[in-house]
């Protein structure tokens, strides 16, 4: 292992690079630049290409095409320009091509304040395109390392599934500085349990199966198999069609592949859950970090309290909910996304509050003191969306 | 329990402020600790504060966040007035004289160097002032050896500003 | 003629669903008919498409491999896609005049700019017509459509002095073209040179919609007239009035004359990669 101090962005790019990215096609966009500088260099010292598109819609467009070329592609932005992949990203997800995309979420709507952290993309991570009829992959790191990590898994997933698959960090973590331990041995990745899956060439003319099935290659052009995709709602051929039954199949395999196989997608931390506390606090994120050390620290106090950290968001995790207890989630935003979540999912009889704030992490001392307040079941300060008035 | 140090450095894009923690975090890890950084901005253009919250920690650090800060090094007015209210009687504020008053009310003690005119005496430009600071904050970060601060000032900063800058860390270790 | 579609063409897409005399199977067949000459086989073409009638209708045609994008970004697509294809396969899009010089254009001008090697064939068919006619950037002026009921008058970049294969060879193109398929064998000539051009070819290739163009602006159903019309503003070079006819034949030949952008990136990459080999980058 080699014991690195550095960024989340550098960490992303070390990522892309050993899952086997030879192709990033960005625009720039703080805070996620540094990921598109750190491609320029390293990519084409392993004989990958870099290019910096016209804007966001062509650089996922470019990652398409590469990837139905047989390339590892990934593109990087934060909210702007995550907006903009709408159109590409649902040719990724209805052609089914694997792709890698990273956003580091800052402060919004729209340009909003572009070096603090923002949490306003979770909704949109889940439905980045129109028309519904499919599942995301969404995978959210709250370090430099897990960064690593899940970057790794989703150039994974990304071929396995053949599907778009969704980093969705925040300015903390990209820019953030921590301890980085990168694996120099095929041994040392491994024992990370990471792993890398070869883009495998479908024989094509047939599209893909009406299955849920994984690990079915992905279509790549230029071997003359007569392969075809498209956006088009297609036939066992690739072929357009207007008929509703092959649309029923298609909408039924970008579903069901990904939730029938859920149990290579969910992840979470989960604290002191088996204590079963009466209040459990709820993040993802940087902001994550924050409750696991106010929740240790309550813990340390003797206070009925646990943790939840989903690490993949979508599909989400419901059955992390299904305890009774009284939840506090806590966001980078004003407008509640993840809390909406968790009250659809929690059991009967809980009760769900929101802590949010955009720009700035919340303190551990903050939140122990919502803690405390849950614990005597008196109203929080600050609770659910009434947010402070001006 | 673990030793967990936390480390306020505000003040203007240009003072170096990333660059001291990334000499802080760095040190840390090549002495086998845990660290994390996070650095903000006010603004985009960088013309406003630059903030780094560094916390160094022999176990795996859970919260980043700055929020009873053992040292702060204040290196503007403006980081002073934003981030003052963190700082308790723990809390030691390194500050610049010349630059910052230290506001009376409060309790944190207040060691001010004058580090900018020092840099200009000895080593002929203001811009060392930085590392006269990381010297000075050092001499009291009994978690970090100064072996390990040394290298990591070679492994952080360019070798032709090697020699000056590890004067620059001597003379603010020297200090008192 | 019937044999070059049972050649290249896949026997359930034989025939379209184009409307009864649309000539967009003209234009189909001109650029089939210059794969066929340049003696290219099935294996050799790579086929994408656009949105609309002349996008759709081509889409999946073609036996060998074949893709299609979303309104407009089939030229980004196709950017990366040449990167990982062989330099000697062929890439040939078929596509709308509105899916490459409006929805599309930016991308059309970046790729005309980096000179990827693909040839764009725009099927002009002088407006948007798969959503049942309305006009664009192509569309005479005057012209009454479903949008432009008054007659359209918003400048176009056809007439007025405007050419839009202008704005493309100072973008960076490298083989521009003109035709109608009322020509004959002259969009055949231009279509192989530019699919035989190593770099970033367009060939915009008019033809009559009956259907909306005919029945809209030319006021009949009559095929005969419709293209009796298309015929009499074919003019058969480029110095006629481009504002009272269609100005014909190559616009622009400097094939050959810039590096061709997934080359020149494979050698970039190789040169940094000796350069790290040297110790010279990190
Ligand atoms: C983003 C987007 N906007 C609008 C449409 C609707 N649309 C489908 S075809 C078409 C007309 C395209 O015109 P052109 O490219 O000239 O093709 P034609 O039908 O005329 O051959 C439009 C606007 C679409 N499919 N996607
Ligand atoms: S609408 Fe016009 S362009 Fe489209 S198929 Fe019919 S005639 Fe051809
Ligand atoms: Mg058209």
């Amino acid at each position: 292992m080699k014991r690195t101090f550095d960024t989340g962005n550098a960490a992303i790019t070390e990522a892309a690079i050993r899952a086997g990215c030879n192709l990033f096609a960005g625009y720039p966009i703080t805070p996620a630049t540094e990921i598109a500088e750190n491609m320029s260099r390293r990519l084409p010292q392993v004989g990958g290409y870099y290019l910096q598109a016209e804007d966001e819609n062509a650089a996922l467009h470019i990652c398409n095409g590469g990837s139905i070329g047989g390339l590892k592609a990934m593109t990087a932005t934060s909210g702007p320009g995550f907006i903009l992949f709408a159109d590409a990203f649902g040719w990724a997800v209805s052609s089914e091509v694997p792709v890698v995309i990273v956003n580091s979420q800052r402060v919004g709507p729209v340009s909003g304040i572009t070096g603090a952290p923002g949490q306003g993309e979770f909704y949109l991570s889940r439905y980045l395109t129109h028309g519904g009829n499919f599942e995301t992959i969404v995978l959210a790191p709250s370090s430099v390392q897990e960064a690593y990590r899940l970057t790794v898994r989703a150039f994974y997933l990304a071929e396995r599934f053949r599907t778009p698959v969704i980093v969705l960090a925040d300015q903390m973590v990209t820019d953030g500085w921590e301890t980085l331990e990168l694996p120099e041995t095929d041994a040392e990745f491994l024992a990370m349990g990471l792993e890398v899956v070869p883009r495998r060439i479908h024989p094509g003319p047939e599209f893909y199966p009406a299955t849920d099935d994984i690990d079915v290659p992905p279509v790549v052009l230029g071997h003359n198999t007569g392969a075809a995709c498209s956006d088009w709602t297609p036939t066992d051929r690739g072929h357009d069609t207007e008929d509703i039954t092959w649309q029923h199949k298609h909408a039924w395999r970008l579903i069901h592949k990904i939730l029938n196989h859920r149990d290579l997608i969910d992840e979470a931390d989960q604290w002191y859950l088996d204590d079963d506390p009466e209040v459990i606090l709820v993040a993802y994120g940087t902001p994550s970090r924050v409750v696991q050390n106010a929740v240790n620290a309550a813990r340390r106090d003797g206070l009925s309290v646990g943790g939840i950290r989903p690490i993949s968001l979508w599909p989400f995790q419901d059955h992390l909910f299904k305890r009774r207890a009284i939840y506090l989630v806590v966001e980078l935003n004003w407008d509640g996304q993840l809390v909406r979540e968790v009250q659809r999912a929690a059991a009967d009889g809980s009760q769900v509050h929101f802590w949010g704030r955009c720009g700035e992490l919340p303190t551990s001392a903050e939140l122990l003191e919502d803690i405390t307040t849950l614990l005597k079941h008196e109203p929080l300060a600050r609770d659910g969306w009434r947010t402070e008035k001006w | 329990m673990a030793k967990r140090i936390e480390i306020l450095i505000s003040g203007y894009g240009g003072q170096g402020v990333v660059r001291i923690g990334q000499i802080l975090g760095q040190a840390a890890v090549n002495q086998g600790l845990y660290t994390s950084m996070l650095i903000s901005h006010g603004t985009e253009t960088r013309g406003g504060y630059v903030r780094s919250q560094v916390v160094i920690s022999d176990e795996f650090i859970d919260s980043p966040v700055v929020e009873r800060p053992d040292f702060f090094c204040a290196f503007s007015g403006i980081a002073y007035t934003m981030f003052k209210g963190l700082c308790g009687s723990q809390s030691l504020i390194l500050h610049n004289p010349d630059i910052v008053s230290p506001d009376p009310g409060l309790a944190s003690p207040h060691w001010g160097i004058k580090a900018e005119a020092v840099a200009t005496e000895e080593l002929g430009d203001a811009v060392f002032a930085n590392v006269i600071f990381l010297g000075a904050l050092s001499s009291r970060l009994a978690l970090l050896t100064s072996e390990h601060i040394v290298e990591a000032i070679r492994e952080r900063l360019p070798q032709r500003f090697h020699e000056k800058n590890l004067q620059a860390f001597a003379l603010g270790r020297a200090r008192k | 003629m019937s044999d070059l579609l049972e050649k290249y063409v896949r026997p359930e897409k034989n025939p379209g669903t184009a409307c009864k005399g649309c000539g967009l199977r003209l234009a189909h067949r001109k650029v089939l008919e210059a794969i066929d000459e340049l003696g290219l086989a099935q294996g050799d073409v790579v086929w994408g498409t656009g949105i609309g009638c002349s996008g759709r209708q081509t889409f999946v045609t073609w036996k060998g491999d074949t893709f299609a994008g979303t309104h407009g970004r089939v030229y980004a697509m196709a950017t990366g896609l040449r990167l990982a294809l062989p330099p000697e396969k062929r890439l040939i899009l078929t596509v709308g005049d509105g899916d490459a010089f409006t929805i599309g254009f930016l991308h059309l001008l970046n790729a005309a700019r980096r000179n990827v090697d693909m040839t764009v064939v725009v099927f002009d068919n002088l407006g948007y017509q798969s959503t049942g006619g309305q006009y664009g950037v192509t569309t005479p002026l005057g012209s009454k459509t479903d949008s432009s009921p008054y007659g359209a008058w918003e400048p176009n970049w056809t007439q007025g002095g405007f050419d839009v294969l202008r704005i493309l060879k100072e973008s960076g193109a490298t083989f521009l073209a003109r035709h109608t398929v009322l020509q004959g064998h002259e969009p055949v000539e231009s279509l192989k040179k530019a699919i035989q051009n190593r770099g970033f070819s367009v060939v915009q290739l008019i033809y009559p919609c009956v259907t909306h163009y005919g029945v809209q602006a030319l006021g009949t159903r009559d095929l005969a007239k419709i293209y009796d019309w298309f015929r009499e503003r074919t003019a058969d070079d480029l110095s006629a009035d481009a504002n009272t006819h269609f100005t014909t034949g190559i616009t622009h030949d400097a094939s050959g004359s810039r590096v061709e952008f997934a080359a020149g990136l494979r050698q970039f990459v190789a040169s940094v990669q000796k350069g790290v080999g040297n110790g010279e980058t990190d």
